[in-house]
């Protein structure tokens, strides 16, 4: 068997809070196959983020190990991580605070080139004209500054400079919220035909559930720092297992005019992860919430494939 | 019954900004019936949000002008009203909920004065303790409770100070509410709780309402009617489901044919080719003509009407039929974006 292109096991990401420690990532493994997309879900707050910053390394791990083609990348000196930066990039949220305002677009694109040292300087140029015209810069548009190009342009400037050095692995964290539906669609599709033409493995966060439907492989449901269901993308959104996707999915609005979805509608607010009670941490707000939920919860594969961190995953689904 | 709670006749707003005009808001008329919700969708840009501030006449003047048109709340016309009457207006009758929770209210207030203060204003007595009464009232229905009434907003999360916003604007029971994309910077689940608040209280209350979104789920799930703006104009207007089910003028299409959730089985969304045009410099005709496949030379002069192609479904659009059978046309958007590839 072919060796994953990220693997996590048991990742933990603790940050030191006024009030105790904050889990923002809460022991969690999963692998994503190359070429594949997994989705991270879950509300704000819920540590999706904090997820895939850790796993390249723009925040360091409190525990658990990080495995990019089945080498260890936990514990990296800056050597090491200076390479390992060059097959995992990050696409931003927010395209208007994550370009240097006084760079041009094209210095943006052609910094990851230079600093690479693969190249001279004519390569760089060339290879920067070829990254723009693929995903669609207009020449006019080289020499403009970020401020004046509007949402889609700029975050098609910050997908230019993640593929810069041709990576293997890509966080995306919700590169299209910031944006328009239609300039939503265009963004998406150039993504999708990058995945396709680089074989690129993605990671997406986001908290758009119809987004994370299109275009991912699997997806995994988070909630507080835990993983709490995790399964191919059709058989999740076909049959939601966890209370809480459940109730999540129930939320989305439905655009058929006909059947208008049932909302299964949450007490309360998500809580805060800082020093949590041992056990299930969606008990709270869960409607089928017993004593027996108290113990701690173990991620388990209740149909093929299909893994659920619920102790009453069985009763309540009727498997 | 049909009573014509608001109507708004030909509005036309401009704004000046470096010596440039915007042309933000190019004619735009619709009726709304009382108790019931009009949904105006369109992308960031398109002037919702200039006619929703035009309505309750908080249009920031300069740079914002109206130029011209009515807006007539059961039969009188605001816009010729003065500030004094809108003074009355405002709270009373019409009330807004802005886009943004975080922004929308007073830091150095605490939650509970920030709702007496509009009840005292409004109720005229200067009461406090009956104004403090009401405003726990209030509260309540919005789903917080009165221990809360002291703290400030920093100590609410954003649904939270989104339900404070949504009570600040009901809370002199207003016959119209202004909706401005109140649950877009919510997570879903929040979301849901909201929309299902605002749903509970205009049946208790029978307010009518404007909702302004991008969002065609929210839409789907609280709106009567629903207007279609692009570029300044109502491009598509109609019932929902008549609108939902037969999506006709390519712009509409192209909305839906952009919805993840529309594309399920699909390898690639169908998206509208280019951009909304630049407001100082719209094109001549239809508005939409550049990006639009199905253009003619036709499209590209004169005033495009906004023509009836079924009872109630009004469509600003030469070319475009109502179909005949329901759903949206992918086979037209693809086309397209095709269209939009080759130009």
């Amino acid at each position: 068997m072919s060796v994953p292109t990220i693997e996590v096991k048991n990742l933990k990401k603790y940050f030191n809070v006024p009030g105790g420690k904050l889990h923002a990532v809460d022991d969690i493994s999963f692998t994503i196959e190359k070429g594949q997309t997994i989705g991270v879900v879950g509300e704000s707050g819920c540590g999706k983020s904090t997820l895939g910053r850790t796993i390249i390394h723009l925040l360091e791990s409190t525990d658990g190990q990080i495995f990019l083609d089945g080498m260890d990348i936990t514990r990296l000196n800056a050597h090491q991580l200076r390479e390992a930066r060059e097959k995992m990039q990050i696409i931003f949220q927010d395209p208007y605070s994550s370009l240097n305002p006084r760079m041009t677009v094209g210095e943006i694109v052609r910094e990851p080139l230079e600093l690479s040292g693969r190249f001279n300087k004519k390569q760089v140029e060339e290879e920067a004209d070829k990254l723009m015209d693929l995903v669609g810069i207009e020449t006019r548009l080289r020499n403009s500054y970020p401020h004046e190009l509007d949402g889609g342009r700029r975050q098609r400037v910050g997908i230019a400079r993640a593929i810069a050095l041709k990576p293997e692995f890509i966080v995306c964290d919700e590169p299209v919220s910031a944006l328009d539906v239609s300039i939503q669609a265009q963004v998406l599709n150039l993504l999708m035909d990058l995945q396709e033409e680089f074989g690129l493995t993605l990671m997406f966060v986001t908290h758009d559930l119809s987004v994370v439907r299109h275009i991912s492989n699997s997806i995994a449901v988070m909630y507080l720092g835990q993983l709490v269901e995790k399964a191919e993308t059709e058989d999740l959104f076909e049959a939601p297992l966890h209370p809480y996707t459940k109730a999540l999915l129930s939320a989305i609005p439905s655009v058929d005019v006909h059947n208008p979805s049932k909302r299964i509608l949450l007490k309360g607010e998500i809580t805060s992860a800082i020093n949590p009670k041992p056990g299930c941490r969606f008990q709270g707000r869960c409607p089928y919430a017993t004593e027996s939920c108290a113990k701690q919860q173990e991620l388990t594969e209740v149909k093929p494939g299909h893994f659920v961190s619920c102790c009453r995953v069985k009763e309540i689904n009727q498997l | 019954m049909s009573e014509k709670f608001l109507q708004v006749k030909d509005l036309v707003i401009e704004y000046t900004s470096g010596g440039q005009v915007i042309h933000a808001v190019n004619g735009v008329s619709f009726d709304l019936e009382k108790g019931k919700t009009l949904g105006l969708v369109g992308e960031t840009g398109a002037g919702k949000t200039s006619i929703a501030k035009a309505i309750i006449g908080v249009l920031p003047d300069p740079p914002a002008k109206v130029r011209s048109g009515e807006i007539f709340v059961e039969g009188k016309d605001l816009l010729k009203a003065s500030d004094e009457e809108m003074y009355e207006v405002r709270g009373n009758k019409i009330s807004m909920i802005f886009q943004d929770p975080m922004t929308a209210l007073n830091p150095l207030m605490t939650i509970g004065d920030q709702i007496s203060e509009v009840i005292a204003i409004h109720s005229g007595d200067g009461n406090t303790q009956e104004a403090k009464k009401k405003a726990i009232e209030i509260l309540n229905m919005v789903g917080i409770t009165a221990e809360r009434y002291d703290e400030f907003p920093y100590q609410f999360s954003g649904g939270m100070k989104q339900r404070v916003v949504i009570a600040i604007a009901l809370a002199c029971n207003p016959e119209l509410l202004l909706a401005d994309e109140p649950t877009t910077a919510l997570d879903v689940t929040i979301q849901a709780q909201v929309l299902e608040m605002m749903n509970d209280l205009r049946e208790k209350l029978g307010t009518s309402m404007i909702l302004i979104t991008h969002d065609l789920g929210v839409v789907a799930e609280m709106c009567d009617d629903v207007a279609v703006v692009y570029a300044g104009e109502i491009i598509e207007k109609a019932d929902k489901v008549e609108l939902f089910d037969y999506p006709t003028h390519p712009y509409t299409n192209g909305l839906f044919g952009s919805l993840p959730m529309m594309a399920v089985g699909e390898k690639r969304l169908h998206p509208i080719a280019g951009m909304m045009p630049d407001p100082t410099n719209l094109p001549e005709g239809c508005k939409f003509s550049p990006r639009c496949p199905f253009a003619t030379e036709e499209c590209r002069k004169g005033e495009i009407p906004l023509r009836e192609i079924a009872p109630g479904h009004y469509c600003r659009c030469l070319h475009a039929a109502r179909k005949e059978t329901p759903g949206f046309s992918a086979s037209a958007v693809s086309e397209m974006v095709t269209a939009g590839k080759e130009a």
